[in-house]
């Protein structure tokens, strides 16, 4: 009772309040009226998802120990003095009611709050850092709201029954998250308090979706990464401008004002926008409870104090606004009820816990630090009694069984709704075309118009891993993983018919003729290319316009001009080495444009024009020197020879006929990609991997199948011989076997067997005889030559002679055993012939 | 019909047989009409065939300079000539002639394939240059000495040999000696060598092997130790500073110098030049360090001056392409409209609009151009006053020190005086120690001759000193004169290019555009 004496002194000093201690039987009475409070009508049992047993759980959940009760009555004398103490505040929340005995309100169960905390670490290696398991807490539960919110609920079920049931209160879930947090080596502490509202009701619809705000980040990052320019010696002075200063003044000053005018109207959309989306007033802002974690720093390399949500698995500073104030907290050693002001938030509150002006603990304990300094005292003051210790938890191990954590969310799916978008999430597998994730943004805040919806796919065979679908233009945009089959990297598009506007980029390197991307428009499509041989690094085709209004078979789109681009070659000169060349279909003519040389300006420049073909191939005209124009370059220049231009024009020919094949071929590719794109999607197949041995069905049925095989194999190796075979075969294996031969089978057969008991018997025999007279011969021998033996020849004689009386007893023992065993399978073997299906219809 | 006697028709190789063979081995069909209408130039071929010509002697080949492959096969040449000019050629069939003597292949580079097959040949050599060789044939010839052979291995890429019917070949030991001696050879006379005959003729001349990879490693570090100090040494050039590093300075001084070695003996004398030394190697070191320090700076004033340079260049020039780029654009449909244009008064009018746009096109390109010259006059005088302030500074710089050094020199002179007058006067008195060598005693005959002998030394010093300091000071100013001169060069020749390109532009266009009106 040293705790209770510790406080009455106090409280004697804060107000010489009169004490009374509660007896056992006034406690007793005091659980009775609860007991009446409880069956109220107003009360309704949880929420539960799936019926619970009750009566299996184990008889700590029914029965209080000794030292339970010894505590429940420590904490209601507590709480009747704190009661008393400050009336204006709220009565604690120490000894709530277990789940047990809703059924028989005659044995409700009290628990002490901290007797609920089960320490327990779970053998996942997903849950051992605070964050992963207070996501997996929040995603796991569903929430049940506190009635009336500003009243802590009269009942606290254990964890083991939140894990089955999934629903539970604030104060049932910071329950589990906090043992799981103290079973992972945290210094972790459920706190009760006051927040607002939206917290307490878990309602994200104010804030920013997590996964939207990310991306706002990443792209602020790379804008800031740009501002570098060194400092430099030497700098050319830009060229003077030739304009009126005065003119400029007068622009200037105009713009300035444009500008203020602007920002003060995005100052007032701004601040619009904002008293739209401000929360109504909050007629219980500061009274509603909610309970949730402390994480003390010290252990498991935590820095900071921190709080965590358990609703929402996120962590937040000490000082969040969020958090408006501190009643209590507790872990499984002890109770701590705050002592300090909590007018402005949580933000100036200390936690030490051993500073009794701030926190006033339940049971005297000795915080870790004074406890080194005790143990030296200790042998002094040994006869003091020990002060009273938390009872073990009454709550059975947590559990959790694997297909839980995978599913993750109740039911494996869960929808929240956040500031202008709504996130679903689901479990993988669940679904059949391997849907994880879907968010949808919203254009306004009542989220009814749609902006995008952008979903995320897990395992799916053909590699796709996010879709986008923009409303406002209706674009989707599709991103695959590289090891897609088609090579695709993202493919947007309006719709998957083929000759419609669309944009694949694809994974580099993936594709052999080094394709990057490929861009479709009306009449137009653009090929871009990397890493290629000959330096090409992008076609842009132009079709001509059809005369009827669009053929329906794109293959057959005629070509108006082709233009490809390509890098500058190295090994070639500048003005031998190819920048651009046009192929221009309609007017039967080419244009090559080469690359700069280092100091010009204007590019070397041929524009062929192709000799006119004749039906039959023949060529109608022979070449001059004529059909060759173009700017030289350089002046001094002897210029090329008319072989060389006749050779590139032949050779660019050449070219030609490829890169329209090249065109078709490409052609031919998109259709079978939107071919492809499409089966793929309307039957998605998932990926399953060899290791998962629960969803694979192959490798269940190869392993059901290699069980079958080897158990057939021992079946096989256990099957007897046919014993009638050869008796059979003697009488030329008739079909089906006559009475009289049946008869004469059984005989054959015992008689064979006994003929070769006989046998056996007489070998036996045969080795006695043999080993006896050997044994006799030497005997004599030795009765004769006696007297002139040397040792060795005698210790020899002796040898042998225990060796072969050892001999013979064996072959005695064998003999007796035979004559013991031949009638006993004599007879086994008749049962058997006669139970034969062969033999047994006649006999 | 002479063949049959045994007598052979020796051809000449002249302009004619060269003509037609490039002829019949040119360009063929449509393109070789074309070709032989227009006339080939032999520089510009790159394969050429002449075999069974009988030829005796090679000729007229210097103008074919483009030339790869030359196939000679099948004459009867004796004398590898005339082929100096081919320096482009990679292959060269000389198989089945009459040479005897491997020469005149010096300038042949980038030769990798050649083939000297049943000549009379009978020894390998003056092959030295020919680095990128892989392929050898020489066969059928009289090569007799196995370690002949061990010239090939200056060829590393060579990996292709072909040796038979050599005396040599007969030899037991022939493959195993050449496995060992050309090791990374994959083909021996068309045959894999594979690694199990390597690995045998490995064992059996591994220490001569090792020896001769011995040797080759030495002579490379060697080499490679030469080139490295001379690199050095370039370096220091560089800086201006060089030999400054140690004590180059005052072994010249005292090296070339009998006076010194005279007055060395006297007594005292050989301390003071011995304290005199490090001193003025310290000054040296300190001229060493800080000619780096200088070339430093001076380096990377001059980087950053071109960076500058080049980047507005740049940018002038992709701002003028991209004017003639967009001319260009409209460039077609104009000229396409003029065709169509019909009316004469419609076509006057474009045909002007088209000028006026030619001519805003041609005042662009010069205007960007003007304004770069302005702009990199500019500062191409920046870099000039900068360049001119670092040289200055530095010459300062070293000048001062020279002036210590001078002092020091003074101050040796100063003392080595007084040592000599009091010397002087010890053997005017006879007191002077015995184990003096004549030749000084000689100089203490009298106060002239000493002072003489001293001033000679003292006025050798100074020459040398004097003389590092102008050499220093010349090259340095010569350097810089040099780098201005050579950028104020490169602008002019940029800015009359650029311009000529413009003008040959605008006259190009305007010849086209006329070409049009004259064809309608």
């Amino acid at each position: 009772m040293e705790t209770l004496l510790e406080l009455e002194e106090k409280e004697d000093e804060g107000g010489g309040i009169e004490q009374k201690e509660l007896s056992p039987q006034e406690l007793l009475d005091g659980e009775k009226a609860v007991n009446i409070n409880i069956t109220s009508p107003g009360d309704t049992p949880f929420g539960r998802t799936k019926p619970v047993n009750l009566s299996e759980c184990p008889s700590a959940y029914h029965h209080n120990s000794p030292q339970e009760k010894q505590l429940l009555v420590i904490a209601d004398n507590f709480s009747s003095q704190y009661s008393h103490i400050f009336p204006s505040r709220k009565p604690l929340f120490l000894c709530p009611l277990n789940e047990c005995g809703v059924k028989s309100p005659v044995c409700l169960i009290q628990k002490f709050v901290s007797t609920t905390l089960r320490s327990t670490m779970l053998p996942y290696s997903g849950l051992y850092d605070w964050d992963n398991c207070a996501s997996f807490v929040a995603d796991h539960l569903v929430l049940q709201a506190l009635d009336p919110p500003i009243e802590p609920p009269r009942r606290l079920i254990s964890p083991t029954l939140l894990l089955e049931t999934q629903t539970g209160t604030c104060f049932d879930v910071s329950t589990l998250l906090c043992s799981l947090l103290l079973g992972a080596g945290y210094d972790a502490y459920c706190v009760t308090g006051y927040a607002v509202r939206e917290m307490c009701l878990l309602d994200q619809s104010r804030q920013e979706c997590p996964l939207l705000v990310g991306e706002v980040e990443v792209q602020v990052e790379g804008t800031s990464a740009e501002d570098e320019r060194q400092v430099r010696k030497y700098a050319v002075k830009p060229p003077r401008e030739l304009r009126s200063n005065f003119e400029r003044a007068q622009q200037e000053l105009k713009e300035q004002e444009a500008r203020a005018e602007l920002l003060r109207r995005q100052q007032e959309a701004q601040r619009l926008q904002e008293e739209l989306e401000r929360s109504p007033p909050d007629p219980l802002q500061g009274q509603m409870l909610h309970c949730w974690v402390l994480v003390l720093a010290g252990k498991r390399e935590i820095r900071d104090h921190f709080f965590i949500d358990p609703l929402t698995g996120k962590g937040y500073a000490l000082g969040d606004e969020s958090f408006l104030g501190v009643e209590a907290l507790w872990n499984q050693h002890n109770y701590w009820v705050n002592m300090q002001d909590c007018g402005r938030g949580c933000s100036d509150m200390e936690y030490n816990l051993g500073d009794t002006t701030m926190w006033e603990s339940v049971l005297f304990r000795i915080t870790e630090k004074e406890e080194e300094e005790e143990l030296e005292e200790e042998e002094v003051w040994s006869e003091e009694p020990k002060p009273f210790e938390m009872p073990r938890s009454w709550v059975d191990t947590i559990a959790l069984s694997k297909q839980d954590l995978e599913r993750r969310w109740p039911g494996g799916s869960r929808s929240t709704q956040y500031r202008k978008a709504k996130l679903e999430q689901f479990t993988p597998y669940l679904l059949p075309d391997g849907l994880v994730t879907r968010l949808t943004t919203y254009t306004d805040l009542e989220c009814e118009e749609v902006d995008v919806v952008r979903e995320w796919y897990q395992n799916r065979l053909d590699h796709l891993e996010e879709r986008e679908l923009q409303r406002a233009t209706n674009v989707t945009i599709e991103r695959f993983s590289p090891g897609c089959k088609l090579k695709l990297k993202t493919h947007s598009y309006v719709s998957l018919a083929p000759g419609t506007e669309r944009r694949m980029d694809f994974h580099s390197g993936a594709c052999p003729d080094g394709l990057l991307r490929r861009v479709e428009t009306p009449g137009q499509m653009e090929e871009t290319f990397d890493h290629r041989d000959d330096l090409l690094y992008s076609r842009h085709v132009f079709y001509a316009r059809s005369p009827e209004g669009g053929s329906q078979e794109p293959g057959g789109r005629p070509l108006e001009r082709v233009v490809e681009r390509f890098h500058r070659d190295a090994a070639k000169a500048a003005r031998e080495d190819v920048a651009e060349r046009v192929f221009l279909f309609a007017e039967g003519s080419i244009e090559v444009t080469f690359h700069l040389e280092d100091d010009r300006i204007i590019p070397v420049r041929r524009s062929f024009v192709k000799p006119r073909v004749l039906p039959d191939g023949q060529r109608a005209e022979s070449w001059r020197p004529g059909m060759v124009t173009g700017y030289q370059g350089d002046p001094h220049e002897d210029p090329p020879k008319n072989v060389y231009l006749y050779e590139m024009l032949t050779a660019l020919m050449d070219e030609e006929e490829k890169v329209a094949l090249q065109i078709k071929h490409s052609e031919t590719e998109v259709r079978e990609i939107l071919a492809t794109r499409e089966r793929e999607e309307s039957n998605p197949e998932l990926r399953i991997s060899i290791y998962d041995t629960a969803r694979n069905e192959k490798v269940q049925r190869y392993r059901e199948d290699m069980i079958r095989a080897q158990e057939e194999s021992q079946k096989q190796v256990k099957k007897e011989i046919d014993l009638l075979a050869p008796f059979l075969a003697r009488l030329g294996d008739p079909e089906v076997l006559s009475s009289q031969q049946a008869q004469k089978v059984l005989e054959d057969c015992l008689a064979n067997q006994r003929m070769r008991m006989i046998e056996q018997d007489q070998i036996l025999q045969a080795r006695y005889d043999k080993e006896t007279q050997a044994l006799q011969h030497e005997q004599k021998r030795y009765q004769i030559n006696q007297l002139n033996m040397s040792k060795e020849e005698e210790e020899r004689y002796h040898a042998y002679c225990s060796e072969t009386v050892f001999k013979i007893g064996v072959i005695k023992q064998r003999q007796s055993r035979h004559k013991e065993i031949t009638p006993q399978k004599h007879l086994a073997l008749k049962e058997k012939l006669i139970r034969d299906p062969r033999l047994a219809p006649h006999l | 019909m002479i063949r049959l006697y045994g007598k052979v028709e020796q051809s000449v190789m002249d302009e004619k047989i060269l003509q037609e063979a490039v002829e019949e081995q040119g360009p063929k069909e449509e393109a070789g009409q074309i070709s032989k209408e227009e006339g080939i130039s032999f520089n510009a071929v790159l394969q050429l065939r002449l075999e069974y010509k009988n030829i005796l002697k090679i000729e007229h080949l210097w103008e074919f300079t483009s030339l790869t492959k030359l196939q000679l096969n099948n004459n009867l040449i004796q004398k590898i000539e005339g082929l100096a000019n081919l320096t482009n050629i990679k292959w060269l069939d000389l198989s089945f002639n009459n040479i005897e003597k491997i020469e005149g292949l010096e300038t042949l580079t980038k030769l990798e394939d050649l083939t000297f097959y049943n000549n009379k040949i009978s020894c390998i050599e003056n092959m030295d240059t020919l680095n990128n060789l892989t392929f050898f044939a020489i066969g059928n010839n009289c090569l007799g000495q196995l370690d002949n052979v061990i010239y090939l291995r200056r060829f590393k890429n060579l990996h292709t040999l072909n040796l038979a019917g050599n005396p040599l070949a007969q030899e037991a030991n022939y493959k195993l000696f050449i496995a060992a001696y050309l090791s990374d050879l994959a083909y021996l006379d068309s045959r894999l060598l594979n690694g199990e005959t390597k690995k045998q003729a490995f064992a059996k001349y591994q220490y001569a092997i090792e020896e001769i990879r011995h040797n080759e490693l030495q002579t490379l570090k060697a080499t490679e130790a030469e080139q490295k100090r001379q690199e050095e040494l370039q370096q220091h050039q560089e800086a201006f500073v060089e030999n400054l590093n140690g004590s180059e300075l005052f072994d010249s001084m005292f090296a070339q110098d009998p006076e010194a070695q005279k007055l060395n003996q006297l007594p005292g004398v050989a301390d003071l030049v011995q304290t005199f030394k490090p001193q003025l190697v310290g000054l040296c070191i300190q001229m060493f360090e800080s000619g780096f320090a200088e070339q430093k700076l001076r380096e990377a004033e001059v980087k950053a001056f071109l960076e500058v340079l080049q980047e507005a260049v740049r940018e002038k020039q992709q701002r003028s392409a991209q004017l003639v780029s967009d001319f260009e654009k409209h460039r077609k449909k104009r000229i396409l409209d003029l065709k169509q244009v019909e009316d004469a008064a419609k076509e006057e009018a474009q045909v002007n609009q088209y000028m006026t746009e030619i001519k805003t096109l041609c005042d662009s390109c010069l205007l960007l151009e003007l304004q770069l010259v302005d702009q990199l006059e500019e500062i191409i005088k920046d870099f000039e006053r900068n360049i001119t302030d670092m040289v200055g500074s530095f010459i300062e710089t070293v000048q001062g020190i020279f002036a210590q050094c001078r002092d020091l020199e003074n101050h040796l002179h100063e003392e080595i005086k007084d040592i000599a007058m009091a010397t002087l006067e010890k053997v005017a008195k006879n007191e002077v120690e015995d184990n003096l060598p004549d030749d000084v005693r000689a100089l203490f005959v009298d106060k002239e001759t000493v002072m003489n002998a001293v001033g000679a030394s003292h006025d050798s010093h100074m020459l040398r000193i004097d003389n590092r300091e102008d050499k220093l000071v010349t090259r340095i100013n010569a350097w810089m004169m040099n780098l201005i001169k050579k950028i104020q060069d490169e602008e002019v020749w940029r800015n009359r290019k650029c311009i000529s390109e413009i003008q040959y532009f605008i006259q190009h266009l305007r010849n086209q555009l006329e070409e049009v009106l004259h064809q309608e």
